[in-house]
């Protein structure tokens, strides 16, 4: 009786959520999968045949220059992260309650707000009237063209999600006793030494996951190249947007959002075998 | 004394900041500039581009009409089904918690932009006309997951023999939940509550897709103005958002701050 009780109060709690999972993630990502193995039709949305079609598609030499170019900007934007990342991330996690309380803020905060928004900011700084072009006129040079270049994406991309790759890296800094750090120095570890020997190995988790949340990120996003890009060198994510949007070509469109969510999907499967490898080692240690 | 820390990083850390704000900086400057071209540095100071914001239908419109309620409505729904579900992973043991657990926080590991598309060719499947609670149905499956991570969090903190000790005063299951559990997990019900309305109201990737002509929400409507050339009013229209989201972000700070004191 009890137990009937129990088992009815859970599927009240948790029932409407899963039902709403169901109906607005599963079965629009089903929809997707029926989408992408049909043919493209200019007159019908549907035609009732099987086909391969829209995913040998992505071999054409359009498509995998788009694809390449999506995961090489991807990467370009990580490496920019760690490098810039990294240090603010140990900084962080080494400094004082009322300091990271602040750092924090305003870490968090621009995160928060529409990527849409940022980016309209750089379009403001790097435009024809924009800071980095005035400050080019006082010392009397020319302005120069800075929006729509591959530049001006990764520059977009580092700072929407520079973010993701700071907060995981700081938490597992955080974990790490500072004495540690006092006990290596002691022993007449240089700063450089400690480093590499102690934060560095011990931070590997954190890294990769920042490495994984902003890559995903990355090589799915929209609004940046969309703003910041040129209309010729795009990313899979407006691909996909104009083909749904634009061209009506729903099944390569369906074609192209599985590939991509098939290639995060791997990547994050690898991830997390590295960072189960990289724990194993440190419990084994 | 600390460790020493090396001085380089101070810098390095000033200027990532300083890249990390200048957009911000910007957009709320140009707000403020009389000239109609993105100058920066603004060569006056003028409230010229907020009148024109209040006095352009389209951005009103979309402003107070759609992003603000829908943004409040994901807010409310998302914290009644995340509690829901989070009360129903945490204080209960069962077959396969951890899967649904995972599935429930799916939503974060799905590129929004291909959610956007997803739900766009479904609705468009089952000719559901795009409307206000078309997008509002989007915003639900990615703010929800915010409400279920701080609200687990907030219930794996509590003794749940608080509970149990009202229930052997003659609470019931119920009462003890409404009188003892709820009013000590307000802070994370709130900080998810507000982690909702921002997710909801900064959204663009789904709003691109699934928020249709009668109700295109703010970040639509400003990418859309970026791409026509638009001015500054659309500048005062995002200064108006980040001053609202800075203003809940501290309010969530200041919640944490107090709950690690409690």
């Amino acid at each position: 009786m009890e137990d009937a009780q129990r088992r009815r109060t859970w599927l009240a709690l948790t029932g409407p959520y899963a039902l709403f999972l169901l109906f607005l993630l599963l079965v629009p990502f089903a929809n997707v999968a029926v989408y992408s193995l049909h043919p493209y039709s200019p007159t019908k949305v549907f035609l009732p045949e099987l086909t391969f079609a829209n995913y040998l598609k992505i071999f054409d030499v359009y498509y995998l220059r788009l694809f390449g170019r999506t995961l090489r900007l991807g990467l370009i934007t990580m490496a920019v992260c760690i490098v810039l990342g990294y240090p603010l991330a140990y900084f962080l996690a080494r400094s004082r309650p009322r300091m990271q309380a602040l750092c924090l803020f305003l870490l968090i905060m621009p995160l928060m707000v529409s990527a849409v928004i940022r980016v309209f900011g750089w379009i403001v700084i790097l435009g024809r009237k924009g800071l980095v072009n005035q400050a080019l006129l006082v010392f009397g040079l020319d302005p120069v063209r800075l929006l729509y270049n591959e530049t001006a994406v990764v520059i977009g991309l580092v700072n929407v999600f520079i973010p993701f790759m700071v907060l995981p890296i700081m938490a597992s800094i955080e974990r790490i006793p500072p004495s540690l750090e006092e006990a290596a120095q002691n022993l007449g570890a240089n700063w450089a030494q400690m480093f590499r020997r102690t934060i560095l190995p011990l931070s590997v988790p954190g890294l990769l996951s920042g490495c994984l949340l902003v890559y995903s990120l990355s090589i799915s996003a929209f609004v940046t190249p969309a703003l910041l890009g040129n209309s010729r060198d795009r990313m899979v994510g407006q691909q996909v947007y104009d083909e749904v949007l634009v061209s009506f070509n729903w099944p390569s469109a369906s074609s192209l959002a599985l590939t991509l969510i098939a290639l995060t999907g791997v990547l994050m499967f690898c991830a997390l075998l590295a960072t189960r490898r990289a724990s194993r080692r440190e419990a084994a240690s | 004394m600390s460790a020493r820390r090396p001085r380089p990083l101070v810098p390095l850390v000033v200027a990532t900041y300083v890249g990390l704000l200048a957009p911000l900086v910007v957009v709320i400057a140009v707000s403020f500039g009389p000239s109609a071209a993105f100058e920066f540095p603004p060569r006056g100071l003028t409230l010229h581009w907020f009148e024109a914001f209040f006095e352009s239908q389209a951005l009103v419109t979309s402003f107070f009409r759609v992003s603000l309620v829908v943004g409040v409505l994901a807010a409310v729904l998302a914290t009644l089904l995340g509690t829901g579900a989070a009360l129903g992973l945490v204080r209960f043991r069962f077959f396969g918690r951890e899967a649904l657990e995972a599935f429930f926080l799916a939503p974060l590991l799905v590129p929004e932009i291909l959610l956007g598309a997803a739900l766009y060719l479904f609705y468009a499947r089952l000719a559901i006309p795009a409307s206000v609670w078309t997008l509002l149905g989007g915003h639900l499956v990615i703010c929800t997951p915010y409400v279920i991570r701080t609200v687990t969090a907030g219930l794996v903190g509590l003794d749940p023999r608080l509970e149990e000790a009202a229930m052997s005063l003659g609470a019931t299951r119920v009462q003890a939940f409404f009188k003892v559990t709820l009013p000590l997990l307000r802070s994370s019900l709130l900080s998810g509550a507000i982690f909702a309305f921002i997710i909801s109201f900064s959204d663009i990737n789904l709003a691109l897709f699934i928020s249709g002509p009668q109700s295109t929400s703010l970040p639509v409507q400003i990418f859309s103005q970026i791409q026509w050339q638009g001015d500054p009013t659309i500048a005062a229209a995002s200064s108006l958002q980040i001053v609202i989201i800075g203003v809940l972000i501290l309010v969530v700070q200041r919640i944490f701050r107090l709950r690690l004191v409690t």
